[in-house]
């Protein structure tokens, strides 16, 4: 891998595009750190210094990861790449529904690029009522969960309310329109899915001070330990991104005079996770509903049920949450497989163009022999992803449950960044042989 | 021009829109300076203006005197309009010019810029033979006068016309024979047979048709296998016996066919109770699949057309027989099996090249075309060309009706013949654009019945062509025509001498009536534009039916299941006639999808091409190949004459090297066909595609290497050196892949396309 990206940076096109995703990835950084108009700094880093010391397991971690703690300051780019996502998400969702769209998305290129253009529209409205919602809260202080209502985040000035309001939902609603249109940028022009990229930009950011407080508060030998655990951990979610089962598939539409090629090279691969993250996603954010309804119903004396739910599915250090947990994620892969990994439409497919598994026989037999593989890989990715994503809450109960909050570290985090590594090292690597011709040439 | 418009054509052209991109005025203030230099050309000798011409190296220069040339050699001025697109041509853009602005007089002139400014010499890149030669000689006058040779390509040329075309200063060669030769050059033995010089600069006529609609077909040329045992005659004759619907199943979008678990017994049965998704029946089960194609999804005068015992495609954007093009992979074969026909040999691809990367070799590449808009983002995309409209000399008067929409076939056409026979009654010049031959023969027939007499003119009369064009706007005239009288035809009002041009121009022009939307608006507007040519009086008008296969196969789940109707079948319903729009732009996507695809995955191909071909000219030019000999085996080569050695190196070498390359071309198709299987792993297939590619072509050059040293001491065992070397060399044919299966590379969609599919039908199956 270290050798592919020394020979892309001699690649003078591929070290342009390299070092033009890490000019947009700097941007975007200085983006999200950059203070909104009207946000007092000093009083944002009070309270998130409060935030780290108390148990506060908050409502919009997850939110606050994929922005990289922008969300937290109130930064230019505080609502980061989330409405983009959401609003494709919905536009996707519509398609369903509304007729005009469907068609639109028939009409190839032309038709997907309207759609494009509504979900840059969508995107903006959304960013709009989100960052209104976010300044709302900044405001009244439930951002921090009014622990730190001592230290206002947005300060009254000489100026009207309205005037700072106004300028702090434009800035944060143009800053959406900025990232969105770097994703892009890095899309159009630079390595990897910009998207991608800038949610992996987001988690990455947090590693050094996440690192810094470990370091703090465990010593150098822990430390050194869990950097030891997180590597192991990395390189096995590696091992395991990259393992496969081929399925042959042979092609019987062509007489070809010498038929030299047995279909080795024709198959469909069977990732042994074939979810990716979204289980774990799904998994984590319907156990975000305990703690959710927990922080409404908040009292001063709680009643036996309320404990009981905040001891055994609010905390994620407790063996019944832990189990929970990594049932719901084998629950989830086998639900999301079942839906993305389709047998019959696969089946169809291979048969309306003439493929077909040796030996098998079109239709219905590889439909339910696809199934079947399918099943059979499923078990072990679902229990890897639940694995890997438990991980870190064993580990905390090791050592010190107080620093469990959206550990940078953790499962989802590090099954999100070797993802889009990895995706991004296959496409350099993909150009770069692409390109090798040109040294070939001279 | 207003300031209001002014301002928005400026708008237009940040917003970088197509056909807005180019600015005129420019070349517009040049027109009174070539029209002082015109007058004083006047009066200049005809050596004089020879002279002059040579020495021209200024537009203005250029434009005068190709103008002066063109009046005396023709006696047709071109109009200042023309001049513009003369100066767009030059300057590489794409010209926009309407039906009948001169388009080839331009082109002529713009050649003979293009060579005074150093960039010649110049390939007038034409559609077909027939327009290539017709140009050459009708512009052959003013190239005389101007001082410049001039020559053309046909597919009859020999190699030795060719190669005397090839050296003249402007030569007029069809599209598909220059990249013919372009790949057989590629295949040369001995550097003395090559036929092409380096490619300079090109001028595409029917540019949008050349560059779009072309280039989604790669060119490739193959050689013949002998000796292949034929197994798709007999599968030829299993596959008739089906029964539709039963045996076998046909897509929605009518481009796959797939036996039905009836038929795939019914077949097992009749090969001898075989089981043909064994491995060993793999052969077998191509043939029948093949054999299906060609009998559910090919239909004669439709898809080709049975001529003189052969079968010949007809191209679908244009109407006319595409010649020499063959269907790949046996498809062919299958067909003429199908026609009862002896099969013609199978090729093997020898050689592959894009439309696009065959035109991207030219230095200088310009065209001209009267639909370019349309087509301005894809030119923009895969030419970077631009495109400028010139506007027409005298404005445009046709009156374009709007689509009639009937709901069945049966209504539409006997609306198109009442309105035919009435229109006839008057004496109104008739052109009818059907969709396909068989269609143009049936509509004839029809109104042969209602007592209108018409001419036919469809691929298979295409020798009649100029006759029948010649008159089809004479008074009373009705033709009946494919897309054929589509493009590249000039349909003159009173016939070809114009001696009723007042009659009919008074009666209205002519009558364009299109049976039937076209699978792209290009094409549309190409038929309507034999109407109203160089400000003649003129009408258009498109009969839809909701049975045409347009409405069926892209936007058959659009249509209201109750639209509003009128007596006789005539819909008027606004959600009827968006959802006609609405498939025309399906089908333009799915072609742009095509195309686009066979460029992505070509592009990795054409590298390895380039690097193989500059491999190649080296072992050709240089005697790498006899000193790699003479240093692997000093001893066996020492009592060996030098060149002789050389030269048996060089076949060597060169037989082995297009025999891996063709090798290599097999695999990628290979490889191609079910890479879009990969995407099932959450991985790019176009990246997958380059993966196997790239590692099986490096090991191409030490295999060349390999098997050259192998071969040599084959022959040294066998002690044949007296005789030297002979390699068998295939006879080169042409096929065309004219089909793909998979319009995208991702059928199945993103993931997140896939949930959302699954949650709508969901939904849907509720309500």
């Amino acid at each position: 891998m270290l050798s592919a990206f020394l020979s892309a940076f001699k690649t003078p096109d591929l070290r342009k595009k390299i070092l033009f995703t890490l000019g947009i990835i700097a941007i975007y950084r200085f983006g999200a750190t950059l203070p909104s108009p009207g946000v007092a700094y000093g009083n944002v880093q009070q309270c998130i210094a409060v935030m780290q010391e108390g148990d506060t397991n908050g409502v919009f971690t997850l939110l606050n990861l994929f922005s990289g703690g922008a969300l937290m300051s109130l930064s230019v780019f505080a609502l980061g790449i989330m409405p983009y996502i959401t609003a494709s998400i919905i536009l996707q969702l519509l398609t369903v529904v509304i007729p005009r769209l469907e068609q639109l998305r028939k009409e190839g290129q032309a038709g997907q690029a309207k759609i494009t253009q509504y979900t840059r529209y969508l995107t903006l409205g959304l960013a709009i009522l989100q960052s209104s919602a976010f300044v709302a809260l900044a405001r009244s202080g439930q951002l921090f969960q009014n622990q730190c209502d001592d230290y206002p985040i947005v300060p009254e000035t000489s100026l009207p309310t309205w005037v700072t309001l106004t300028a702090l939902v434009t800035t944060m609603t143009a800053g959406t329109g900025v990232v969105m249109w770097l994703g892009e940028l890095v899309t159009d022009r630079g390595v990897g899915n910009g998207m991608s990229v800038l949610i992996f930009t987001s988690i990455a950011a947090r590693l050094p001070s996440e690192g810094w407080t470990i370091l703090k508060n465990q010593g150098a030998w822990g430390f050194a330990g869990i950097i030891a655990v997180v590597l192991v951990v990395i390189a096995l979610v590696v091992y395991i991104e990259q393992a496969q089962r081929r399925i042959p598939v042979q092609y019987a539409k062509r007489m070809v005079g010498r038929r030299m090629y047995g279909g080795t090279s024709t198959y469909i691969p069977m990732k042994v996770n074939q979810a990716g993250v979204i289980p774990v996603i799904f998994a984590s954010s319907l156990l975000y509903i305990p703690r959710l309804v927990l922080d409404f119903l908040r009292s001063d004396n709680p009643s036996s049920t309320y404990i009981f739910v905040e001891k055994y599915f609010a905390d994620p250090t407790s063996w019944s949450y832990i189990t929970l947990y990594g049932l719901l994620i084998i629950f989830f892969t086998y639900f999301y497989v079942s839906i993305t990994f389709n047998p019959t439409e696969i089946a169809d497919n291979m048969k309306k163009y003439g493929g077909f598994v040796p030996g098998i026989r079109p239709g219905k037999p590889t439909a339910d022999y696809l199934g079947f593989i399918s099943s059979r890989i499923t078990a072990p990715g679902s229990l890897y992803l639940a694995a890997i994503a438990v991980l870190p809450n064993l580990f905390f109960i090791a050592l010190d449950s107080q620093q469990y909050q959206n550990f940078p570290f953790g499962g989802t985090a590090v099954l999100i960044m070797v993802g889009v590594g990895l995706e991004t090292v296959k496409q350099i690597e993909s150009q770069l042989m692409q390109r090798s011709y040109e040294g070939f040439l001279r | 021009m207003g300031v209001s418009l002014r301002l928005k054509n400026t708008f237009r052209r940040i917003m970088e829109r197509p056909g807005t991109t180019v600015d005129l005025r420019p070349f517009s203030k040049l027109l009174p300076e070539i029209e002082d230099r015109g007058v004083e050309l006047r009066d200049v000798t005809d050596e004089e203006l020879t002279e002059a011409a040579g020495q021209a190296k200024d537009l203005v220069e250029i434009c005068a005197v190709g103008r002066e040339a063109a009046d005396r050699a023709l006696g047709e001025r071109a109009y200042d309009v023309q001049m513009l697109g003369v100066q767009c041509l030059i300057g590489k853009t794409v010209a926009e010019m309407a039906t009948g602005e001169g388009k080839t007089l331009v082109a002529a002139i713009a050649a003979y810029g293009h060579v005074q400014l150093g960039n010649g010499p110049v390939h007038v890149i034409t559609v077909n033979d027939y327009l290539a030669k017709r140009d050459a000689d009708w512009m052959r006058p003013v190239y005389d006068l101007l001082g410049l040779t001039v020559g053309y390509v046909t597919g009859a040329s020999t190699p030795e016309e060719r190669r005397d075309a090839y050296a003249k200063n402007v030569t007029y060669v069809s599209v598909s024979e220059a990249g013919f030769d372009f790949l057989r050059d590629q295949l040369i033995t001995d550097p003395e047979a090559r036929i092409q010089p380096e490619l300079t600069c090109a001028i595409v006529d029917e540019a949008d048709s050349i560059l779009i609609d072309e280039a989604r077909v790669p060119m490739v040329l193959a050689g013949m296998i002998p000796n292949e045992q034929d197994p798709v005659h007999s599968a030829a004759g299993l596959v008739k016996s089906l029964i539709p619907k039963r045996d076998y199943e046909i897509s929605e979008d009518g481009r796959s066919a797939n036996f039905t678990a009836k038929g795939l017994a019914k077949l097992e049965e009749e090969l001898g109770g075989i089981n043909l998704y064994d491995s060993e029946h793999i052969e077998q089960l191509s043939a029948v699949n093949v054999a299906l194609h060609a009998q559910a999804l090919l239909e004669r005068d439709v898809d080709y057309i049975v001529r003189n015992g052969k079968v010949e495609l007809i191209d679908e954007m244009r109407g006319r027989v595409a010649q020499r093009r063959r269907w790949p992979d046996g498809l062919h074969a299958a067909v003429e099996a199908k026609e009862g026909l002896s099969a013609s040999a199978e090729g093997e691809v020898l050689g592959t090249i894009t439309v696009q990367a065959f035109l991207g070799l030219y230095q200088t590449l310009c065209g001209m075309t009267a639909t370019a808009v349309h087509v301005g983002d894809e030119l923009r995309e895969y030419f970077s060309l631009e495109v400028a409209v010139i506007p027409p000399n005298t404005p445009c008067v046709r009156t374009d009706e709007e689509d009639k929409i009937y709901a069945t076939f049966a209504e539409r056409d006997e609306a198109l013949v009442e309105l035919i026979s009435s229109l006839h009654e008057d004496g109104r010049p008739v052109l009818i654009g059907t969709l396909d031959v068989s269609e143009s023969q049936r509509l004839a027939h029809q109104l042969r019945e209602a007592g209108v007499e018409c001419a036919v003119l469809n691929a298979k009369n295409d020798d009649e062509e100029a006759a029948i064009i010649a008159e089809a706007g004479k008074y009373g005239a009705v033709t009946v025509s494919t897309q054929m009288a589509g493009r590249g035809v000039d349909i003159r009002l009173g016939g070809s001498d114009q001696a009723d041009y007042d009659r009919v121009a008074e009666l209205g022009g002519l009558f364009v009536i299109g049976a039937g939307r076209h699978n792209s608006r290009r094409v549309d507007d190409q038929l309507r534009g034999r109407a109203g040519r160089q400000g003649d009086p003129g009408g258009s008008i498109f009969f839809v039916s909701l049975e045409d296969d347009l409405v069926r196969h892209h936007a058959s789940d659009a249509i209201p299941a109750w639209p509003k109707m009128k007596f006789g079948g005539l819909v008027e319903d606004e959600r009827v006639t968006a959802a006609v729009e609405h498939a025309q732009r399906v089908a333009e996507g799915v072609n742009h999808e095509i195309h686009r695809n066979t460029w992505r995955y070509s592009i990795v191909i054409e590298q390895q091409r380039k690097a193989l071909a500059e491999r190649r000219k080296r072992l050709l030019e240089t005697d790498v190949a006899g000193d790699l000999l003479r240093s692997t085996y000093p001893e066996t080569t020492e009592d060996l004459d030098d060149d002789e050695l050389n030269k048996m190196g060089r076949d060597i070498a060169l037989y082995h090297l297009d025999r891996l390359w063709a090798e290599h071309l097999a695999e990628l198709a290979e490889v191609r066909e079910g890479v879009h299987l990969r995407a099932l792993g959450r991985v790019d297939p176009l990246d997958e595609f380059h993966r196997s590619a790239v590692p099986a072509f490096n090991a191409l050059i030490p295999e060349i290497e390999k098997r050259t040293l192998e071969t040599f001491e084959e022959i040294d065992d066998a002690d044949g050196f007296e005789d030297g070397w002979e390699p068998e060399r295939a006879e080169l044919i042409r096929p065309s892949a004219t089909w793909t299966y998979l319009v995208n590379d991702n059928p199945f969609g993103s993931e997140l396309d896939r949930l959302v599919s699954i949650v709508g039908k969901s939904l849907k199956s509720r309500r």
